[in-house]
C-alpha cells in the first residue's frame, strides 16, 4: 500500500501522462494499460445524504433539488443541525397554580422541537423560528419573493424560442420567395412596399410579453444612521454565511434559516478508450465495498524504497528497492531506461512482437461494450506533458528478477522459501515470498547544476510480466503479455559535491 | 417551489449554467430562480497542495490543468451530474481573453465530454431579466467594471467601457489602510479583508466625500472591533473610505459614473434617452450599502458639470431592479435565456471536434452571415 500520509515517493506514470502513487492509479484490463483518475470518465452513480443515508432515484434527487428533505445544516457554521425536544411551554394567563397542577397530572407532557448546532450553539428558536409538534419536517421553507415574476419571463423565453424555431423551420422551406409570405398574409407587393419603413406590425403574440421592469428614479438612499451608530459586528453575517443562501443573502445573523444538506453522490469510474468500468461501487450508501475495482496495485508490482545511502555528485550510492508482486501468477521484471518505448510486447515462437489493443480489437471482438456503429465518436484528450526530468543516472541491472505469485498462506509460514530461484547475488539482496530486494546504484548528475539539499529524482522503466485472463474470441486461453510502466522515485535529498 | 418548476424538471435534460467570475462561480440549473450555489473560483493544486486562483494562470497549459481541477469540482462536489452528453451555459463577459474562452471550452469538450456548449454574453442576458430589449449594462464585480449598453437586444459594442474599479481595487485600498494591524501570514489576509469590506464598509455620499477632501473632515464613523485570532481596530474612516476610488477621476478622468456618461455620449442620439432611462447594475460589488445613491448623485452631478452638461442633455437618470441580487443577476439571466432551447445558438460536441475552434464574435471567420450568435433576443 502506498503511503497514506507521506509524500509519494514513488511514483507511476500513467498513460496520460500524470504522475500518481500507485494507489491513486487503476489498471484497465481490457486494454491492459494503466489509468488514473484524470483520465477515466467520471459517473454519478446514486446520490445519498450523508447524514441520514437516504438514497434516493435520480428523478426524485431532482425534484428535490438536491437537497435532503429531513437533514438541515446550519446557516452559522454549516454543520449539520440536530433536532432538540422540548417540554412544552406551560401556557401564561389564568391562575397559575391551577395550571401548575394539571401540568403535573398529565402524564405525557407535549413536547415541541427545535433545531440545534451542537458545534456554534445555534438553535431555530434564535432565528424566530417557531417550535414544531413533530420531530421531522414541518420546517417552513423560504420561498424566493420573486419567483412568480421570474416564472412568467422563463414562460415568455420559451415562446420566444419556439418562435425562432419556426422562423429557421420556414426559412430552410422557402428559401428564395420571401415575399410569399406576405401573400400569405393577404398582402400584396404593393402594400408591402407602403409598409417599407413603418414601425412594423403588433404582433399577435404580444399578449404573451411579460409587464416589462419599469426603472426607477427612486433609489434607496444611506440610512444617515450610519455615520453615528456604532456597528455590533456580531449580528452582521459573514460572505460565506450570506452566499450559502443566495437568494436571500441576509445580512443579519437572526435572519439566517436553516438549509437542507445537500445530497452527495457515489460515482463510478470507466475506462474511456474501451468503456469498461474500472470501479465501480456498491449502490448503497452504507457499503464501502466495490463491485468492481482494478486499482493497479492488484495487478502491477509495486515498488517500494528501502534505503538509499547519501547523495553527493560524482559519487555512486547504492539505492535498495523492494519489490512485490500482487498477483496471482509469476511475474519476471526487467528495469530499463526512461527513453525505451512503453508498448506492450507478447512472446509467442515466433519471437516477440508488439501488441496493440487499441487497435487490434476494433474488429469483431472490440473490447468496448457497445457496437462502433452505436458508439460516438471517441473524444481524444492531448495527454500531459511530462514534466519531470531525472537528476541523477541509475545503473540498471541486466538480469531479469523473478517474482512467485502471491500466496496469502506464505506470510505466515516461517519454514522458509522453497523456490530456488537462480538469483544475481549482485542484483538481489533479500527474497521471501513474492517479495524481494534489489540493488542498484545511482549517481547524480555531474553536469547539472544541481544545489545542495535538492530533492533527487530518478526513474526507470519497469517490463513486468502480466497474465491476462479475460478470454476474448482470439485468445480463450490467458495470454502472456510484458506490459512496461515509467517510474519515478524521490530518492532523497543531495547532500553535497565530493 | 411552485409545481411548475417540478413538472419541468422531470420533463427534460437538464441544462447546468455557470457564470464563472474572476472571485466567484455561479452554478445551477436552467429555469431555476437561484443559483444552486455559489462558490470562490479557486481550486487546491494538486501538484502543491496550495489553494490557486484560476485566474492566476500562467499560460494556457496551466489554465488547462486549473480548469479541469475546478469543474471537476463543480460537476462531481457542487452541481453532482455526470457532466458527459450535457448541455452547459457559460455566462462570460464578451470581454474575455480568447485564451480563456478557448481553453474553457476545450476543458468542456475535450476532458468532460459535454453535448452542447453556449456562450451567453453577460450584459445581454442580464437584461433577459428585466422583460425589456434596452438596458445599459454596468457590471462592477472582482476584476474589472465593464459597461457595455444594449438597445432593441443588441449590444452596442462600440460604446464599451472597461476600467479596473472593482473589488479588487476596493481590497487593496483597504489593505492599504490596515496595513499595520493586518495579520502578515498571508494566506487569510484577502480572506479577511473581504470580510471586512461586506461587514463594515459602506459608500459614502456624495457630501459627505466631498467634505471628506477638505482640511475640516467631518466626524467619522464609529469604529468597528473586528474579532479574529488578534482582534482589529477598523477606523471609521477606513469604513467611509473604501469604496472612494471608485468615484475619484484618475488621469484620464475616468471613474466609474463617467463610464456610464461616456458610453450615453458613444451611441447615437436617438439612443441616450433610453439608456439613460434604464441602467442596469449587476456584479456583486455593486451590492455594497450606499452604491446605488451614491452613483445617481454622482451621474446627475456629472450631467450638470461643465464636462458633459455640454454634451448630453440628460436630466434623469433611471435605475432597473432585477429580479435577483445583483451577483447573481447575470446567471439570472444565463438560467431564463437557457430555459429557450435553442440548437442553433449552441455549440455542440461534434461541431467542435470537426473545426476545433470556438467561434468569437471578434473573428471575421464567424460574422460573414448576419444571422450570427448575438442577434435580437
Amino acid at each position: 500500500m502506498a503511503y497514506l500520509f507521506q509524500p509519494d515517493y514513488v511514483r507511476y506514470v500513467c498513460s496520460c501522462g500524470s504522475v500518481k502513487p500507485v494507489s491513486k492509479i487503476y489498471f484497465c484490463r481490457h486494454c491492459l494499460k494503466v489509468r488514473c483518475g484524470y483520465c477515466v470518465c467520471h459517473e454519478v452513480d446514486s446520490h445519498y445524504c450523508s447524514n441520514c443515508m437516504e438514497n434516493l432515484p435520480s428523478p426524485e434527487v431532482r425534484l428535490k433539488k438536491n437537497k435532503c428533505s429531513n437533514c438541515f445544516e446550519c446557516p452559522c457554521c454549516f454543520q449539520t443541525l440536530s433536532t432538540r425536544a422540548a417540554p412544552a411551554p406551560v401556557r401564561a394567563g389564568g391562575n397559575p397554580s391551577v395550571e401548575d397542577t394539571k401540568s403535573l397530572a398529565k402524564p405525557p407532557p407535549k413536547k415541541v422541537y427545535y433545531l440545534s448546532c451542537s458545534f456554534c450553539r445555534w438553535t431555530s428558536r434564535d432565528a424566530g423560528i417557531p417550535d414544531q409538534f413533530v420531530a421531522t419536517g414541518g420546517w417552513p421553507e423560504q420561498e424566493n419573493p420573486h419567483l412568480a415574476r421570474i416564472v412568467a419571463l422563463l414562460e415568455y423565453h420559451k415562446i420566444l424560442a419556439s418562435r425562432e424555431r419556426q422562423q429557421s423551420e420556414r426559412k430552410k422551406f422557402h428559401p428564395k420567395r420571401t415575399y410569399m409570405q406576405f401573400e400569405k398574409f393577404a398582402m400584396s407587393s404593393v402594400m408591402v412596399r407602403k409598409r417599407a419603413g413603418l414601425c412594423p406590425l403588433p404582433q399577435s403574440q404580444q399578449s404573451d410579453y411579460p409587464q416589462p421592469a419599469v426603472a426607477s428614479e427612486e433609489v434607496e438612499e444611506l440610512s444617515p444612521d450610519i455615520f453615528t451608530q456604532p456597528l455590533d459586528i456580531t449580528k452582521i453575517t459573514t460572505l460565506e454565511q450570506r452566499l450559502k443562501h443566495p437568494d436571500v443573502q441576509a445580512e443579519e445573523i437572526n435572519q439566517l434559516r436553516p438549509q437542507h444538506k445537500q445530497f452527495l453522490m457515489k460515482r463510478s469510474q470507466r475506462c474511456r478508450v474501451c468503456e469498461h468500468n474500472v470501479c465501480k461501487p456498491e449502490y448503497s450508501p452504507q457499503s464501502i465495498k466495490f463491485k468492481i475495482q482494478l486499482a493497479a496495485f492488484y495487478h502491477i508490482p509495486e515498488v517500494r524504497i528501502v534505503t538509499c545511502e547519501p547523495l553527493r555528485i560524482g559519487q555512486t550510492s547504492e539505492l535498495l528497492l523492494k519489490l512485490c508482486n500482487p498477483t496471482q501468477h509469476q511475474t519476471q521484471i526487467m528495469l530499463f531506461p526512461l527513453s525505451t518505448s512503453i508498448t506492450p510486447t507478447t512472446v509467442t515462437a515466433a519471437g516477440t512482437k508488439e501488441v496493440d489493443r487499441e487497435n487490434m480489437q476494433l474488429g469483431c471482438e472490440s473490447p468496448n461494450l457497445l457496437p462502433s456503429l452505436v458508439r460516438q465518436i471517441t473524444v481524444t484528450e492531448d495527454p500531459k506533458p511530462l514534466k519531470l526530468s531525472p537528476q541523477a543516472e541509475i545503473i540498471l541491472p541486466e538480469s531479469i528478477l523473478i517474482l512467485p505469485p502471491r500466496d496469502d498462506a506464505a506470510e505466515y509460514d516461517d519454514t522458509g522459501d522453497t523456490h530456488n530461484f537462480q538469483d544475481d547475488p549482485k542484483l538481489v539482496v533479500w527474497r521471501k515470498g513474492n517479495k524481494a530486494v534489489i540493488r542498484l546504484l545511482v549517481k547524480p548528475n555531474e553536469d547539472e547544476q544541481i544545489e545542495e539539499g535538492k530533492e533527487i529524482t530518478v526513474g526507470f522503466v519497469m517490463q513486468y510480466g502480466y497474465v491476462n485472463t479475460i478470454a476474448t474470441l482470439e485468445h480463450k486461453e490467458p495470454q502472456k503479455l510484458d506490459l512496461k510502466i515509467k517510474l519515478f522515485l524521490s530518492i532523497g535529498k543531495l547532500v553535497g559535491s565530493t | 417551489m411552485s409545481l411548475y418548476e417540478g413538472i419541468r424538471l422531470i420533463s427534460d435534460k437538464q441544462t447546468v449554467v455557470f457564470d464563472i467570475g474572476s472571485a466567484y462561480t455561479k452554478y445551477g440549473y436552467a429555469g431555476e430562480s437561484v443559483p444552486r450555489g455559489i462558490i470562490k473560483t479557486e481550486v487546491k493544486c494538486p501538484e502543491s497542495g496550495k489553494i490557486r486562483k484560476v485566474f492566476s494562470y500562467e499560460d494556457s497549459q496551466d489554465l488547462y490543468q486549473l480548469l479541469v481541477e475546478f469543474i471537476h469540482l463543480l460537476f462531481f462536489r457542487h452541481v453532482v451530474v455526470s457532466p458527459k452528453d450535457i448541455k452547459v451555459i457559460i455566462v462570460e463577459s464578451i470581454l474575455t481573453p480568447t485564451e480563456f474562452r478557448d481553453t474553457l471550452a476545450k476543458v468542456f469538450f475535450r476532458h468532460f465530454e459535454i453535448g452542447s456548449l453556449m456562450l451567453a454574453p453577460s450584459h445581454l442576458v442580464a437584461v433577459s431579466t428585466l422583460g425589456v430589449s434596452t438596458a445599459l449594462v454596468l457590471d462592477v464585480g472582482y476584476k474589472e467594471a465593464t459597461l457595455i449598453p444594449i438597445y432593441e437586444g443588441v449590444p452596442v459594442l462600440k460604446a464599451w467601457q472597461a476600467l479596473p474599479l472593482a473589488g479588487h481595487a476596493v481590497h487593496e485600498c483597504i489593505k492599504k489602510e490596515l496595513k499595520t494591524v493586518l495579520p502578515n501570514d498571508g494566506s487569510d489576509v484577502e480572506k479577511t479583508i473581504e470580510d471586512i469590506k461586506v461587514r463594515t464598509c459602506f459608500v459614502t455620499t456624495i457630501e459627505r466625500s466631498l467634505k471628506l477632501q477638505t482640511d475640516e473632515p467631518p466626524i467619522a464613523p464609529p469604529s468597528v472591533k473586528y474579532p479574529g485570532v488578534k482582534t482589529i481596530t477598523v477606523p471609521g474612516s477606513v469604513r467611509e473610505k473604501a469604496f472612494e476610488l471608485l468615484w475619484e477621476r484618475d488621469n484620464d478622468n475616468l471613474s466609474v459614473p463617467t463610464m456610464i456618461l461616456d458610453a450615453i455620449v458613444k451611441c447615437p442620439v436617438d439612443m441616450r434617452h433610453p439608456l439613460a432611462e434604464n441602467i442596469l447594475l449587476i456584479g456583486g460589488t455593486t451590492m455594497a450599502k450606499g452604491f446605488l445613491p451614491r452613483l445617481k448623485s454622482e451621474l446627475l452631478t456629472l450631467l450638470k458639470s461643465n464636462l458633459y452638461s455640454e454634451k448630453l442633455k440628460i436630466s434623469t437618470v433611471k435605475f432597473h431592479k432585477a429580479p435577483s441580487k445583483a451577483n447573481y443577476t447575470a446567471w439570472l439571466g444565463g438560467a431564463i435565456f437557457g430555459i429557450a432551447d435553442l440548437p442553433l445558438r449552441c455549440l455542440t460536441k461534434e461541431n467542435y471536434l470537426m473545426s476545433n475552434r470556438v467561434p468569437d464574435w471578434a473573428s471575421l471567420i464567424d460574422n460573414q452571415k448576419s444571422d450570427s450568435l448575438i442577434n435580437s433576443m
